[in-house]
């Protein structure tokens, strides 16, 4: 006897249906649709740490992104099956076309790979189990939901099967349907299709071979018919002769309700894996136990939400449903009545409750000992050592280098990232020093494939990493590619990969002759070497390269600097910026100096561009170098009127580049400006308006507005005096040991 | 036709009302004239089994309508609630009137509206004469729609005083009306049940309290987001007013409808149709209502003053008006939106001129 059951995938109807009907008959094998190279992963379903949402990945080892996902909830008919046929000790197979023929299959069609989004094979019935690539005008079962009055092929089904209490024929019911489906609509030409049917009937035909009497069959409605009315073996065997193959292998891993949600582009996703969880758990709710879950999470989040409105919620949800004729209120009954009675009929709360509940973000766990790659095994003991668990939604960590287990953490969480899976993603923290990282973490099953990919590099997460970045750093041949690869680097504590990547940094440099790239390069290699200080490092190494790198920047700048071009002076004035800004950490005195000379050659350099001039003036006042007396005399050699007048304003960009302040504190400056401005004749000064625009348009709007006030106040500004006040200093001298008592500080006696 | 310058729901819709009792087989809620799903079939129009159509009166999302029906069929109170002119009080007449045959029951909510128009009042002649008595009693709406089992409405909740407001607390939980005075109180019969309407762009409003809040469900009417509803409740709308008016003018041509209801929605939603130009937005809503009364003030124009045919000049001056509620920033906002827009549309010169000509 063989029993075809007719299903939708991850239909919680459909899974008690399946439930009820295997108890009853007692198959002694059970077929399920799956990829047969997944059979000895079967033996895990039941095992207590196994907890769905799962998937069986199937992937290739030598190309894991081309890779497939067989996803199971708890309410998947298909778990409820295998979890049956494990309870009761018979034989459980898959029965589908394995993934070996499949995987060859497409590739012989020489499609563009689509590997990018690897595919999810637990077609929705709706998906008429062949993804997109046959072209239904629509999908076959919205004509029998239309038939049926509905507007909504998905509706329907759930109307018709998955809310039925009784399941006294269902699955020939649903048999028949497709039966008429199949006959009335064209194009199931499709080889691979052909091909999967063929399979599955060849399996059932093998268990029959091997004198099982009742055999349960377990697929998508749509390929029940196909089951039902076997064609000769012959047939089937002529088909799937010669099939080409490929390699393949499996393991569990953990999924997520979101990722089983159409919302992330899951062909046979469900709307609601969260509603039906709940249905799946409580078949007999009329709604209440929904409606009190929906209540605490609206306390969760201060909103006062009280018993009353939960009871009239209910009432509401149920008269709605009598109204439409239905069994019993369904999800959107509860939806329209949360948002009448508990939102006031807004529907921005509704958002929070698709989140929570009706997706919902619950993960998956798969049990340690289930045989995996081992750089996943690594992956999972120090998840767990350093007490960072996988979880669906996101989560803030700000860690604290200082201790011991939230450094061990960052310099997990930087391999991971160095080795390209992406788990966590660094934030921006707020507050100074560099012993905090924030990351937030976020796992999705898609890692999976990466930890996979990654594997061949090696065996623990440590090791993997150091090859690959010393992969990397070996293949790159851009500085900017391998400094960056060197900051991340030197956060995951990889001595030899921050060896070969400075090594790597050195030929590059020396071969390089753009003094531009090294200004690129260096600000970066600064920064990693902050991190001396907080964590024990290659700081020394990577000193040693700055300091070199620093010395050619010096030697070839000037020269750089003459005859650029103004958009390639804006682009340099960004590098000078960031390399001032680099010097100055490094608080050094022989490279500040060094730097400073070279500003000084910079500045005075007659041939230098006037953009860069003036900004190497300017930087040269801010240390000081440059001040009162001297600097009038340079800006007023800047701005004389031998000095053609678009030269004179790009200085003057150059100078003010950034910051008014300066002229709105220094009053022989303003006045200078004021000066120069007053001199130019009505053409000249239509000629430099332009770019004495674009300098101000850089200052913030409270710097031009005082500028503005400034100059409406005549120009010449106010001088601020110095106000001489009468200080009795032995009076004042008495009141010191008390001030010193306050604030804490010893005094001697 | 009848000489009555606007007739009740009730009365206008008689024979639909007539035609949906004889058809339905459903159980109806004690007091009601309709079952819930006929009163839905009402709102939303359809075809009876007999062949026989029922005018859409609410163009628009049917399951508001199905949850606005639902909640009347609990013990809850239906709190209406959206823009001015998205039909609410036209939404909650023919509710009235579907479920209890009486759209009658009325109470208008000002910031006057006293308790004794909601609770009851005296006759004070007779309360001097003869004391208190059940005959001294005023009796209002409310009162009288308790007694009777039937839907009373109070139309714009907000704008009644907040303690004024909250004497229909008592009423919508206990559905008994006390009357200390005689010792005694009304209490509710089967099918009462209050409906009411309230607008959230006005200023000066008064929420409702918590505890009244969660006596009534709220369903939100939204402005309609489909460009040809609105051009088809316009549509209706407006012959239903010519035959009442009984105008001398040709109905209006569906272009020119189409013309006013996109002028409404670009200033209304701030972008031009084809999503390109964003526009400003003017201070005042443009709802459909207004639109209708835009093209309606047209009609009579052209009756009267015109040649019978609805032109751009005679409906230049009622956009004008709905547009520019505030004569300084709202005349900036339609000049601008004339010159960038309808000038250089190439079939709306017409109106162009016209509204040119008025400013």
């Amino acid at each position: 006897m063989i029993h075809i059951l007719g299903i939708r995938h991850h239909g919680p109807g459909s899974a008690r249906n399946v439930k009820e009907f295997l108890e009853k008959v007692k198959p002694d094998i059970v077929l399920v649709e799956g990829p047969p190279e997944a059979d000895p992963l079967l033996q895990w379903v039941n095992h207590e740490a196994l907890k769905p949402p799962v998937a069986i990945l199937v992937y290739q080892p030598d190309d894991p992104q081309r890779s497939s996902f067989y996803p199971f909830a708890e309410f998947s008919p298909e778990w409820q099956a295998i979890a049956y046929a494990r309870r009761n000790n018979i034989h459980v197979r898959f029965m589908d076309l394995p993934i070996s023929h499949q995987v060859a299959l497409e590739k012989e069609k020489k499609e563009p790979p689509v590997a990018v989004e690897p595919s999810v094979n637990n077609y929705i019935i709706r998906n008429n189990e062949a993804g997109d690539k046959i072209a239904f005008a629509k999908d076959p079962i919205s004509y029998l939901a239309e038939a049926a009055g509905y507007e909504d092929g998905e509706k329907w089904w759930e109307h018709m099967f998955e809310h039925r209490q009784s399941n006294e024929q269902v699955f020939e019911a649903v048999t028949e349907a497709m039966q008429v489906l199949r006959e009335t609509m064209p194009g199931k030409e499709d080889r691979a299709e052909q091909c999967r049917e063929a399979w599955m009937r060849k399996t059932i035909r093998q268990a029959e071979k091997e004198m099982f009497r009742n055999i349960a069959v377990i697929c998508g409605a749509w390929h029940a018919p196909a089951l039902v009315n076997m064609p000769s073996a012959k047939e089937d065997n002529e088909l799937l002769k010669g099939l080409p193959k490929v390699k393949v292998e499996c393991t569990w891993i953990p999924w997520t309700y979101s990722r089983l949600s159409y919302y992330s582009g899951y062909g046979a996703g469900i709307g609601s894996p969260g509603w039906y969880d709940h249905v799946w758990h409580y078949p007999h709710d009329d709604g209440t136990r929904w409606m009190a879950k929906v209540a605490q999470l609206f306390r969760t989040k201060q909103m006062d939400t009280s018993v009353a409105h939960v009871i009239e919620a209910v009432r509401l949800a149920e008269s709605l449903a009598s109204m439409r004729n239905l069994y019993k209120a369904g999800l959107e009954e509860l939806n329209e009545a949360t948002r009448t009675v508990l939102c006031n009929g807004e529907s921005i709360q509704m958002q929070l409750i698709n989140d929570e509940l009706i997706v919902s973000n619950r993960i998956g766990e798969v049990p340690q000992e289930i045989p995996k790659p081992p750089l996943q095994l690594d992956i999972e003991k120090l998840q767990k050592r350093l007490r960072l668990p996988a979880a669906a939604d996101f989560k803030d960590y700000t860690l604290d280098l200082r201790k011991e287990n939230d450094l061990e953490r960052s310099i997990f969480l930087h391999r991971l990232q160095l080795l390209e899976i992406n788990w966590g993603e660094r934030q921006e923290v707020t507050g100074k020093g560099t012993f905090k990282e924030q990351w937030r973490l976020q796992w999705s099953p898609e890692l999976s494939i990466n930890i996979i990919e990654k594997g061949n590099w090696g065996n623990t997460v440590a090791e993997a990493a150091e090859k690959f970045v010393m992969a990397k750093a070996g293949d790159a041949d851009s500085l900017s590619v391998v400094t960056e690869l060197l900051e991340n680097t030197i956060p995951a504590e990889l001595h030899r990969a921050v060896e070969t990547c400075i090594q790597r940094i050195n030929n590059l440099a020396a071969a390089s002759g753009d003094v531009i790239q090294l200004m690129e390069v260096v600000p970066g290699l600064v920064q990693a070497t902050r991190y001396g200080s907080v964590r024990k490092t290659d700081a020394d190494l990577v000193m040693g390269i700055v300091n070199s790198m620093l010395t050619r920047i010096y030697v070839s700048l000037p020269a750089a600097c003459t005859a650029v071009s103004d958009d390639a002076a804006q682009k340099l004035l960004e590098f000078f910026f960031k390399l001032n800004d680099a010097v100055n950490v490094l608080q050094q005195s022989d490279i500040t100096s060094q730097w400073q000379q070279t500003l000084q050659a910079i500045a005075t350099g007659g041939n230098t561009t006037p953009t860069i001039a003036g900004y190497a003036t300017r930087l040269l006042a801010d240390y000081k170098l440059l001040e009162g007396e001297a600097l009038v005399r340079v800006f007023h050699y800047a701005m004389s009127s031998a000095t053609p007048p678009d030269k004179a304003a790009a200085w003057l960009e150059g100078f003010l580049k950034g910051s008014g302040t300066i002229l709105l504190i220094d009053n022989d400056l303003w006045n200078l400006v004021n000066n120069w401005v007053d001199t130019l004749d009505e053409e000249t000064f239509t000629r430099v308006l332009p770019l004495l625009r674009r300098t101000f348009a850089g200052f913030s709007s409270p710097e031009r507005k005082k500028l503005g006030e400034k100059v409406k106040t005549g120009g010449s500004g106010t001088t601020v005096k110095q106000v001489e006040s009468n200080i009795d200093e032995e009076r004042a001298k008495r009141g010191l040991p008390v001030i010193m008592q306050l604030l804490g500080i010893k005094t001697k006696p | 036709m009848s000489s009555l310058l606007r007739q009740h729901a009730e009365q206008l819709y008689a024979q639909e009302l007539e035609e949906l009792q004889k058809q339905e087989t459903g159980k109806r809620p004690a007091n009601w004239k309709l079952t819930p799903q006929s009163v839905v079939t009402y709102l939303t129009g359809g075809k009876l089994q007999n062949g026989f159509e029922v005018t859409p009166k609410y163009i628009g999302n049917k399951r508001l309508m199905e949850i606005a029906v639902a909640t009347l069929t609990t013990d809850r109170a239906l709190l209406l609630y959206g823009l001015p002119g998205t039909a609410k009080s036209w939404v909650s007449e023919h509710l009235a009137a579907a479920v209890c045959g009486d759209s009658t029951m009325i109470i208008q909510g000002t910031a006057g509206t006293s308790e004794e128009a909601i609770r009851y009042g005296w006759n004070y002649a007779r309360l001097l004469a003869e004391g208190p008595s059940e005959k001294a009693l005023v009796e209002t709406p409310v009162m009288r729609s308790m007694k009777d089992g039937k839907i009373v409405r109070i139309e714009e909740l907000t704008r009644i005083g907040a303690d004024v407001q909250d004497t229909l607390i008592t009423i919508l939980s206990e559905k008994t009306l006390p009357i200390p005075e005689l010792n005694s109180e009304v209490q509710a019969v089967r099918g009462f049940n209050v409906i009411a309407t309230a607008n959230n762009r006005d200023k000066g409003v008064n929420e409702l309290s918590s505890a009244l809040k969660r006596r009534f469900n709220t369903v939100i009417l939204p402005v309609l987001d489909s460009m040809d509803e609105e051009i088809d409740i316009v549509k209706r709308r407006v012959e239903s007013f010519e035959k009442v008016m009984e105008l001398p003018a040709e109905p209006p041509a569906l272009a020119e409808i189409r013309r006013i209801v996109t002028i409404f929605r670009e200033l209304r939603s701030g972008v031009t149709l084809d999503g390109k130009t964003k526009i400003k937005t003017p201070s005042g809503t443009l709802s459909t209502a207004e639109a209708i009364s835009v093209v309606n003030n047209g009609l009579a124009m052209a009756a009267y003053f015109g040649d019978g045919q609805l032109k751009a000049a005679d409906l230049a001056a009622g956009i004008i008006g709905s547009v520019v509620k505030d004569p300084v920033q709202d005349k900036l906002v339609w000049q601008e939106y004339l010159e960038t827009v309808v000038k250089p549309r190439e079939d709306w010169k017409d109106i162009y001129r016209a509204c040119r000509d008025l400013l």
